[in-house]
């Protein structure tokens, strides 16, 4: 290929020529063998400047260029998007950053143009290595794979499907609706109305967008984001299983929690003691209208235990301070002669409306007593005695029922699930997002996402929010009638060089690196790699390359720049 | 919908991040932000717990996103003032006060600033620094172009009128004294409220001493304190100039008297005790609480490391602090009665966070009802808990309530994802 590269040096206003001997650096430039033309000018980003740079492409038939400006930050896109306009493939650019490494930097001006000599010189030897990378279309299907049919996975189906995008949603019991549909009210500001969980049930039931497979779960996933493909085990009644394949766009994983075993540590006296009850044995006990001991006679006191487990999992579960308030309301103005102690660490009532649902169970008599650690939970003959520490001092209760708040752990095939999903777990255990701040509900496999308590503990209101913002999500990316463009600077290998050892494999964040078993070597999906280069690095016989990172496009420009 | 426009209000991280999802749908998007720059108060904190990332670091590429997308309207200076019609066909009335700065001309290189002669506080920095009145808010302030303010402008307050020292140091003809104010109609499908939180006022508190000591700090003015672009550059120097020995930093001011935890504090006041361990190994650290609410399922283990570390956690039901001559004295009272007094050189309050001042305007404008909190309130009670009482109008991030950034981008990413099943 014939080589004809331009190289233009942006003045950036005075910002440049205060620091650097402009003239000079053309000079420098003009003499290099590879070079064709060399030209200043003003301020490159401008309108002018554009127009500037995109007639010398097609008037001096250039193959490749070099702008000598400010960060790629802030304009490496545009200069690649007149290359584009002009017909030149835009990966046969190079920035070279004169403006915040050089000039910006260096007081002396001697020493910043000589510098920026030895940079420009550098991005012109690099672009010689550049190849021509083509962006791909890819098709993509937009129908959604829910799995988990809970209040989560529910409000997530009824958001994404309609006419252009059909939901398959699997449930692993007999029916929708999981853990919130098991109590016997839903937090005060959380919405009090049961029926409104039912009538989301029935909505999604009738949708037409909408395909319900309950006693079934996954057993495989493999694709990409847009190219999916599923397949579903399902047990019919006869103890058969009858497997389905499906090709979705988009996962999201509603998988939800289950509670800390509290037979794990004996101090909360749970299975030994007759009347110690977890959470959910009270809700069913408050369904039933019924607070009784095993007795059969009406405890005249119980006690609400916070914080099980938070200790053994490392995690405060944030929902069981408010769900013991509500028990704390429900006794009192159901059963106003049952006396109430609440046994509390630290109160975690962080929602805004939450403070005054705590006043106002103190305003109705609950007695809440500070505990720092729980010690002990003992029967006494027809009492349980509750021993804990406070201040460094030790204190008990006696009271005729404990009622136990065990932490929210994950659910059980959430390890299982993350290996077929290749996503990961982190170090409670849940389900990790891709960032803890910013991209709450995805996952490193894109198209994977999270939502509700397969991510953490949290209440109705936060999961519902985060259905909705997978949905969002899903709505941006999959867009019906739109391509998707993957990423072009990503890996390659050299399959003579490869010896199979596995070690990209282990390092690639995105999973996009898979074994061909056959051939015995790596390979890597490009449209799931996002061209990071932990696998170009880690490649111990170097049969890896990042397409935009090659060895000598970077052998080039370090030796410039150093030399 | 009839119109595929969404307004969002304000441009901080629950608002670019809902800019953003609805921009890739292919919607347009009017971004209306009170502020010259985006970025919310994210861009304030040095480090977000729990993972200590930098903030800026963190935020500045869903800056330059939302700058550089072409359906996504930016709007700087700006407020909404009024809003008629209902979902699918809003008529929103937005007044853009003048920048006096062409953003497409100004490169940002803040030649303007050096030559003007009015220095004022920066509001930015918790007034404790100087800015002139041609200044960006903070270095890396995104757009990365000043502002002038009017009132503190010679030309512009007409104390000088043919002051023109930045106008004639700007060599790209970026100083545009001819702006006006205006005001622009839009016509939008759905709105975003993303108009964020304010501080309570320590100062309305006296047993806390701020204003009177000055080694008290607001959390805020810590923050900037810590941050390398912030008034000392990161050096954790005290007003007085002596090196710190000792931090005090309590939680929940102002919780009783707003009258529901914020959620956010107890782990920002622990960033704080992070912070100044890495700085000053030896500092003794007391963190002053209450309830610790740390709700989040890597928090727990934050405060481990914490106490691991040597940070002293004690409980307390009241708290005074008194100084003299520059040293602290915290005295807390705990559960028991028992009195137990803390000498310090440096006192960190942690207040509540609160609703921004203009929420009743704009509620008002809006036609939503703030709840008892004075924050935007929301169909909690029927399970739809980013919809406000009206159709087609959306509330995210602490304009809801105060939540941290996770819970914020969960929302922003449900607004957007309301709106587009909406649409579908």
């Amino acid at each position: 290929m014939n080589k004809n590269i331009g190289v233009y040096v942006c003045e950036c206003g005075p910002n440049i020529p205060e620091r650097i001997d402009v003239d000079k650096v053309v000079q420098e430039m003009s003499s290099m063998d590879e070079v064709k033309t060399v030209k200043k000018f003003n301020l490159m980003c401008s309108n002018d400047g554009k127009k500037f740079l995109k007639e010398e492409i097609e008037k001096q038939k250039l193959s490749h260029v070099v702008v000598a400006a400010c960060s790629p930050k802030d304009h490496e896109k545009t200069f690649m998007s007149v290359c584009q306009e002009s017909g030149l493939n835009p990966y046969l650019f190079q920035l070279v950053n004169i403006r915040e490494q050089c000039a910006w930097m260096i007081p002396d001006k001697e020493e910043a143009t000589s510098k920026a000599v030895k940079y420009i010189r550098a991005g012109i030897h690099r672009v010689l290595y550049h190849n021509p990378l083509k962006k791909k279309e890819i098709e993509i299907n937009t129908d959604v794979l829910v799995i988990g049919g809970g209040l989560s996975g529910i409000e997530a189906a009824l958001s994404l499907a309609g006419p252009k995008r059909k939901v398959h949603i699997i449930e692993k019991t007999d029916s929708l609706g999981g853990m919130a549909a098991d109590l016997s009210q839903v937090l005060p500001h959380q919405g009090s109305k049961m029926d409104l969980i039912k009538k989301k049930v029935e909505q999604l039931e009738s949708s037409e967008f909408v395909n319900i497979n309950t006693f079934s779960q996954v057993k495989e996933v493999r694709g990409f984001l847009g190219n999916f493909e599923a397949v579903i085990n399902t047990h019919s009644g006869n103890g058969g299983v009858e497997e389905k394949e499906i090709k979705i766009g988009a996962v999201i994983v509603a998988t939800g929690f289950n509670l800390f075993d509290l037979k794990k540590n004996p101090i909360y006296g749970y299975g030994e003691a007759d009347n110690v009850l977890n959470a959910t044995e009270f809700e069913d006990m408050i369904n039933s209208e019924k607070i009784l001991l095993k007795s059969g006679k009406k405890p005249k006191s119980v006690a609400l235990v916070h914080c099980a487990g938070r200790k053994e999992q490392g995690y405060c579960s944030k929902v069981c301070c408010l769900y013991n308030l509500k028990f704390a309301h429900y006794l009192r103005d159901h059963h106003p002669d049952i006396e109430v102690k609440e046994l509390v660490i630290d109160w975690c009532l962080p929602h805004k409306q939450d403070q005054s649902y705590f006043e106002e169970a103190k305003d109705k008599g609950v007695d809440f007593i500070r505990m720092d650690e729980l010690l002990k939970t003992k029967s006494t003959g027809d009492q349980i005695q509750i021993e804990f520490k406070t201040n460094d001092k030790s204190h008990s209760v006696s009271v005729d029922m404990a009622v136990v708040a065990p932490a929210m752990v994950p659910s059980e095939d959430t390890t299982k699930l993350a290996d077929i999903l290749n996503i990961p777990l982190d170090k409670s255990g849940f389900f990790k997002e891709l960032h803890e701040m910013l991209d709450p509900v995805s996952t490193p496999m894109e198209g994977i996402y999270l939502t509700g308590c397969a991510l953490g503990p949290k209440n109705i209101h936060e999961s519902l929010t985060q259905s909705h913002a997978t949905s969002g999500k899903i709505f941006s990316t999959l867009v019906p009638g739109r391509k998707i463009e993957p990423e072009v600077k990503v890996s390659e290998i050299k399959e003579d060089l490869c010896t199979g050892c596995q070690t990209c494999l282990s390092v690639c964040f995105y999973g996009a690196i898979t074994t061909d078993s056959f051939k015995g070597v790596s390979v890597v999906n490009e449209a799931i790699c996002r061209g990071c280069g932990n696998c170009v690095g880690s490649c111990p016989s170097g049969a890896i390359r990042s397409k935009h990172f090659t060895y000598p496009q970077l052998y080039q420009e370090v030796l410039d720049a150093l030399r | 919908m009839e119109q595929q426009n969404v307004l969002v209000i304000g441009a901080g991280v629950a608002g670019m991040e809902a800019s953003l999802i609805l921009a890739e749908a292919g919607l347009n998007v009017h971004l209306v932000e009170k502020e010259s720059l985006i970025g919310g108060q994210t861009i304030k904190f040095e480090e977000v717990y729990p993972n200590m990332e930098c903030a800026t670091c963190m935020i500045a590429p869903q800056q330059q996103d939302v700058l550089q997308n072409d359906r996504i309207n930016v709007s700087l200076l700006s407020k909404v003032q009024s809003v008629e019609g209902s979902a699918g066909n809003f008529k929103v009335q937005v007044k853009k006060k003048a920048r006096y700065v062409s953003l497409i001309n100004c490169i940002g290189c803040g030649a303007c600033y050096e030559p003007c002669p009015v220095s004022l506080g920066n509001a930015f920095e918790e007034r404790m620094s100087q800015k002139k009145a041609i200044a960006v808010a903070c270095p890396g302030a995104l757009p990365n172009a000043p502002a002038i303010d009017p009132e503190a402008c010679l030309r512009l307050n007409g104390k000088k009128k043919d002051c023109s020292a930045c106008q004639e140091a700007c060599g790209f003809d970026a100083i545009d004294f001819s702006q006006k104010d205006e005001t622009v109609e839009l016509n939008v499908g759905a709105i975003i409220v993303a108009t964020g939180f304010d501080q309570f006022d320590v100062s309305t508190l006296p047993q806390y001493g701020y204003g009177k000591h000055p080694n008290v700090y607001t959390a805020m003015e810590f923050e900037r304190l810590y941050a390398q672009n912030g008034p000392t550059e990161g050096e954790l120097t005290l007003r007085q100039d002596k090196p710190i020995k000792s931090v005090g930093i309590i939680h929940c001011v102002g919780r009783k008297q707003e009258g529901y935890c914020s959620g956010v504090c107890c782990m920002y006041s622990m960033k704080f005790a992070y912070f100044i361990k890495d700085k000053v190994p030896d500092a003794d650290i007391h963190e002053f609480h209450t309830d610790l609410c740390i709700p989040g399922k890597s928090h727990q283990k934050f405060y481990n490391e914490l106490k691991d570390k040597g940070v002293h956690f004690c409980r307390f039901e009241d708290i005074k602090v008194s100084g003299q001559n520059g040293n602290l004295q915290v005295r807390s009272t705990n559960s028991d009665g028992k009195e137990k007094s803390t000498d310090t050189d440096m006192v960190i309050l942690s207040p509540a966070l609160t609703p921004p001042p203009d929420a009743e305007i704009l509620a008002k404008s809006l036609g939503i009802p703030q709840d008892s909190t004075g924050f935007f309130s929301t169909q909690n009670q029927k399970l739809n808990p980013i919809d406000s009482e009206k159709e087609g109008i959306y509330v995210i991030g602490c304009a809801e309530g105060p939540k941290d950034i996770s819970e914020s981008v969960s929302q922003a990413e449900a607004a957007a994802g309301r709106v587009l099943s909406f649409l579908q």
